[in-house]
Order: structure tokens, then sequence, then C-alpha cells
């Protein structure tokens, strides 16, 4: 119990301790080669074919460090034909990949959500494969807001 | 045993049904790449993979990178087909695994 | 009237007797007529005020803060050139874009060539098409040095004046100015100020799937029953909560004829906790900010109502609007200047809200610090961003503000924790 309310603290903890919040130093950045090769890892190299795949970002983004992400595929979702993997990745961040999601036909829907750290204004690329060996892509830009009274 | 996990799924359902599951663990996500006060590189700590099963068999996997924000949340679904339990497990780059369960009765 | 009399009568007995009528009544009667027990001796906050380690570290002690008045007073006459401007036009297109220069000519303007750059404001004029318009050299100049030379209710900061640019840099932008001929070019439509859509604000507040400032209410909760110096809880004589402060976060903050200033809900906690149960809760500390979210909380959904009915609150009202009206830092901005006069504009790629709709979910989960900040330490940090000096939490002077900013929120319900930027 200790050991929880630690860690509780730790993350509520006010501005005089906390570390600054956003994830990434934001000096680095990935080039369009890296964020390439980690595609071409995920599918083997094949071509991926636009559509089918769609990605739900805001378009401008209030800050880098928690930014919603839902991506979605229409797929039957049965064991004969459903989606095994999405790749998802931010082309700006100093480390382009950002999630991986791994499905079965138990997962009813190729559906899925989470909050991601983006360090600029960038393109997020989502890669999905079904188990028939198709690859399915898409992109965004989101913005990322930048402050009016600056350092 | 890190922060306890928050989890929202319903507890019945109807054979078939799609259930929507919605997981959060409370948890820095240090990524590695920032620098702490005295210059230095703080060290990576991440929750890099999250493991759902149903009746242990496996429903949705997720490999997490740095990239993932703080608290990692993550809502997808599943197809229920018959009563029983599902698990789930976050994993620590210090090794250190987290897991939560809870049933549904499916009818 | 003679029934009034009596009554008035009692309530002054009631004070007056302090803590033995406390002891012997029960207690729903002796919350309505007692008074809270105050701490009214020592600070609320740490002494001496110390900025945050990560907030930035400036010498501001020569302006205006919300404490006293010392910003070298606006020019009378523009200042005479001697010439035509020389400056470095590419230079001058540098420095307009520079963020850490107090914020960039960026934040307020779509400027031409540099209108291309990711989401400029539209708090002042499109400065796309200036080089057409026959301005002079020194009009320009003074412009940027001092506004308030020709436009005494100018929201532009005197750049010069308050040494933020010296004359070359300046002459610098004059001559990049100069060069403004055709209309902006927006890389995406999202660019353009004029067209890019108002943010709406869909997270709930209180999910604590969405909002981890909610997870504080479960802190706040062992808080609430443990035992202070005294031997005494919060739960001691405070057992059912939920009951007793269902309204009570919105009616504050409040005139405290105790201490003659504003008491805000964290203020009280500090000073109501050292008074009972012992416990040190300072100001923008996580105990006092968990507290003040649960207190918040428990008032979910009622209206903002603060009470300026008697002459010493009113008195506070009056000198809130002066202060959210004083014009503060290096910066020279007045809290209305930004949510006053230019709310419902972009600062950069940040929508100013108005006055109303900046107090009714503090504390809040802040996205960008990932914490936890209670209306004190948001009033503090807007003064740092404007390069002024800030207050410590518990000064007199954000207690006025914070009750004139509170009235501007009249009827907008509690709904606590919130979840911003």
């Amino acid at each position: 119990m200790r050991l929880i309310s630690r860690r509780r603290a730790l993350v509520l903890t006010a501005g005089s301790a906390a570390a600054a919040a956003l994830g990434w130093s934001g000096k680095s950045r990935a080039t369009p080669k890296d964020a390439a090769e980690a595609i071409a890892k995920f599918t083997g190299g094949k071509t991926a074919e636009n559509g089918k795949i769609s990605i739900e970002l805001p378009e401008i983004a209030e800050n880098g460090n928690t930014v919603p992400l839902k991506v979605s595929v229409d797929a039957p979702m049965n064991a004969d034909d459903y989606v095994s993997d999405i790749l998802v990745i931010a082309d700006g961040n100093p480390l382009p990949r950002v999630v991986t999601f791994r499905f079965t036909p138990m997962s009813g829907k190729a559906v899925a959500s989470t909050r991601i750290r983006l360090a600029t204004t960038e393109n997020i690329i989502a890669v999905a494969k079904t188990s028939g060996g198709q690859i399915f892509t898409a992109q965004k830009l989101v913005k990322v807001t930048i402050g009016g009274c600056g350092g | 045993m890190a922060a306890t996990p928050r989890l929202k799924l319903p507890r019945e359902a109807k054979k078939g049904d799609i259930i929507e599951i919605k997981t959060l663990l409370p948890h820095p996500m240090e990524s590695g790449q920032r620098k702490g006060k005295d210059g230095k590189v703080i060290p990576r700590k991440i929750i890099n993979k999250f493991v759902c099963t149903f009746n242990d068999k496996p429903v949705f996997t997720a490999g997490l990178e740095p990239a993932v924000a703080a608290n990692p949340y993550l809502e997808f679904f599943a197809k229920v087909e018959e009563s029983g339990t599902f698990k789930f497990t976050w994993t620590d780059d210090d090794g250190t695994v987290t897991t939560a369960e809870q049933k549904i009765i499916v009818t | 009237m003679r029934q009034g009399g009596i009554f008035a009568a009692g309530a002054a007995f009631l004070i007056v007797a302090g803590a033995f009528v406390l002891a012997v009544t029960p207690a729903s009667f002796a919350q309505a007529k007692e008074l809270a027990p105050l701490d009214t001796k020592g600070d609320a906050s740490i002494r001496p005020w110390k900025r945050y380690d990560k907030w930035p570290k400036r010498d501001e002690s020569k302006f205006n803060t919300l404490a006293k008045i010392s910003s070298p007073p606006a020019p009378k006459e523009p200042r005479k050139l001697s010439g035509p401007i020389k400056g470095d036009a590419a230079n001058g297109a540098k420095l307009v874009s520079n963020r850490k220069r107090g914020g960039s000519c960026l934040a307020c303007h779509v400027m031409g060539p540099a209108g291309g750059a990711n989401l400029p404001g539209n708090v002042g004029p499109d400065l796309s098409e200036i080089g057409n318009a026959n301005l002079t050299d020194e009009f320009l100049f003074n412009y940027i040095y001092d506004a308030r030379v020709y436009n005494p209710e100018t929201v532009m900061p005197p750049w010069g004046s308050h040494g933020l640019f010296n004359d070359q840099e300046i002459s610098d932008m004059v001559a990049f100015l100069k060069t403004l001929k055709s209309p902006a070019v927006f890389k995406t439509a999202l660019d353009n100020p004029e067209k890019r859509p108002a943010p709406v604000e869909k997270r709930a507040n209180l999910d604590p799937m969405e909002n981890p400032g909610m997870w504080a209410i479960d802190k706040a909760k062992e808080l609430w029953s443990k035992v202070g110096s005294t031997g005494k809880s919060c739960a001691s004589c405070h057992g059912n909560p939920a009951m007793q402060f269902k309204a009570w976060a919105s009616s504050l903050p409040k005139w405290e004829p105790r201490l003659n200033k504003v008491l805000g809900v964290e203020e009280f906690i500090t000073r109501h906790a050292r008074a009972t149960t012992g416990a040190e809760y300072l100001m923008e500390t996580d105990d006092n900010r968990v507290l003040s979210v649960y207190l918040h909380n428990l008032a979910e959904g009622v209206p903002i109502t603060v009470d300026v009915s008697n002459a010493a609150a009113k008195a506070a009202y009056k000198r809130g609007e002066v202060l959210a009206n004083r014009k503060l830092g290096q910066l020279n901005f007045a809290c209305t200047d930004c949510h006053g006069k230019s709310a419902n504009h972009w600062i950069r790629g940040q929508w100013l809200g108005t006055l109303k709709g900046q107090y009714d979910h503090f504390p809040t989960w802040r996205t960008s610090q990932l914490v936890i900040w209670d209306i004190r330490q948001r009033f503090q940090w807007c003064q740092v961003n404007i390069r002024a000096d800030e207050l410590p939490p518990d000064a007199k002077e954000y207690g006025d503000l914070e009750l004139y900013l509170a009235a501007q929120n009249d009827g907008l319900k509690e709904n606590v924790p919130g979840i911003r930027h």
C-alpha cells in the first residue's frame, strides 16, 4: 500500500518537484527514412494500399503530451478474415514507433484507442495487416499547438 | 505491484455481443528521451506490453513505445460467446507485471 | 423587526460563547451558526516564496506586479529618428518569430511569408501587406518601441521601452515589415486564425479514465480521516462531508474579517486544519490540492455564488477589478487584455477565453504539466509568463482578484477537477 501511494504521489506531484512534463526533449527528430524503415519492417516490404483503415485524431492538439488516437479497420473479424496487427508511426517523433495493436477474431472489431505523445506538428501513419496478408495504410497530420507567451 | 489499474467493462452481456473495454494503469511512462536537472538522460522506464485474454485465450495485445502517454490508456473490443474471466496484464521495463481481472456473465 | 432583533442577539451570543457552545450544540446547528476556527497568525504558504524550479527565472523586479506599481511610464512623445532606418530585414524576420523574446510577433499577428509559420495568432491585425501602407520609418519604429504613444488603449507590449528589444533590433524588424507586400499564404487551412475553429472541450471532467485529477479524491478521503497532532481528523467534526459540503465550495472565496482578506478554498483548508486537527496543509502542496479538489467536487453542479453584498466584500471586489485591469510585468499585460479585450481570439495556437469560464473547473488537471493546479497557481503562472513577479499564493491581492474572477463566473456550475491544457 505504501508503494501505491508513493507512486500516486509521484503522478500528482506539483510543479515544484515534477520533472518537465513533456515526454520528449524535442531536440532530436526521426527522419522520414526512420519512419519508412519501421513500416517496411512491419509489412515485410509489401506495398500498402490506401483505405479501409481510418485514424481519428484532433486536427489541433492543445499540447503533445496526451493526444487521443483511435484507429479502426473495416473488417469481418472472423477466423477466416481478420485484422491481425496495426502499427502506428509518428514521423516527427525522436522515435517514430508509437504503438502496435494485435487483434484476434475474439476482438470482435479491429478498433483500438490510446493516448500518445507528439513532439511537434507531424504526420501519424497507421498500417494494418490482415490474416490474408493484405496491408492497408492511412495518414493524418496533427498540428501541435504553440503557446503564445513563449519561454 | 505498482499502482492499481482501472477497468471499465460490462459485468453482463448477451451471447455474441461485442463489448467495449477500457483500461488504464497509472504509470509515468518515462520515455528515456528527456534530461533531468543534472543534464543526464532520465533512464527509460515504460510499460512496454499489455495483454488481454478471455478464459485464457488471447483477445488483444498492445506493444507500447515511449510515445504512449503517461498513465497508458487502452480501449478495445471483445466478442463474448460464454461467461468467463477477462485477465489483463501490464509489463514494465523493469520486469514488474501488474495484473487485473474481471468476470462477465454471458446469457 | 423585534423577532429579527432577538435572533441577531442570539447569533452574536453564539459567536461570543465560542467553543463552549460548539461543544454542547448539535453539529448541524453549530455549523450554521458558528464561525469555523481559523489560524489567523501564520502564513498559509511557504516564506520566503520561491518560484518553482521549472519556471523561468528572470529579473522582473522593476515592473508592476499585483502588489506594486513600478513599471516605467509610457512615453509622451514618439522618439525622433535622425534619418531613414538602416535595418537588416533578414535579421528582422528572425526576430519576429523568436519565441524566446516574449512570444514573438506571430503570437498576435499573421505576417506575410512568416504567415507560413505554424498557427499564428490574430489578437492584432494581419501585417502581411503593411509594406504597402506608406507608413513612415518613424511611425513603425515607435509603434514597436512603445505603441502607447499612438494608442493608449493598445494591448501591444512596449517592446522597446520595456527593454525586450534594443534600437537596432527594432530597426531590423521595421526593415522586415517594409518587405511585407502580399497577402499571407497559409500552409494549411487551420493555420489561418480567421478560419481556425474555436476549440470545444469534450472531455468529461469527472471520468477517472479521462481525468487523472479525479484520482485526487481517493487521496483526499484518506486525508479526511487522518488524525493530526491534536488527535482529531477532519472526520471528527465532518462525519458526512457529502451532505455538509454539498454547496460550500461554490460560495468561496469569501471576505474573512478575522484575517482582513479574501479567503479561497485552499487558504481556508490551511488555516482551518491548523486550528482544528493540527495538520499542516500549506497552499500549493499536494495534500492541500487534493483536499481542494475533493471539497470542490462535493459541490459538483452547484452554481458559483460569491457574496459581495457587505461593504468589506464590495470593497475587495472593487480592488480585484482594479487589479484585473492593472498592466503587469515586462510584457505589460492586464488580465483583461487577454481575457477581455482580446478574448475569443488566438494567441498563437491558444484560444483566449473570457474571464467567465476561467474559474468553474479549478483546481484542474493540466495535461501539459501532469499535475493539478489550483487557481492561485494559475494566477502565478500567468504572471510569470508575462514576465511579472508572482506573489505568494496567500497574498491578499490574489484574494481580491479571485473574488472578482469568481463573481464574473457567477452562475456557472462547479465542475471540478477540470482537465485542461
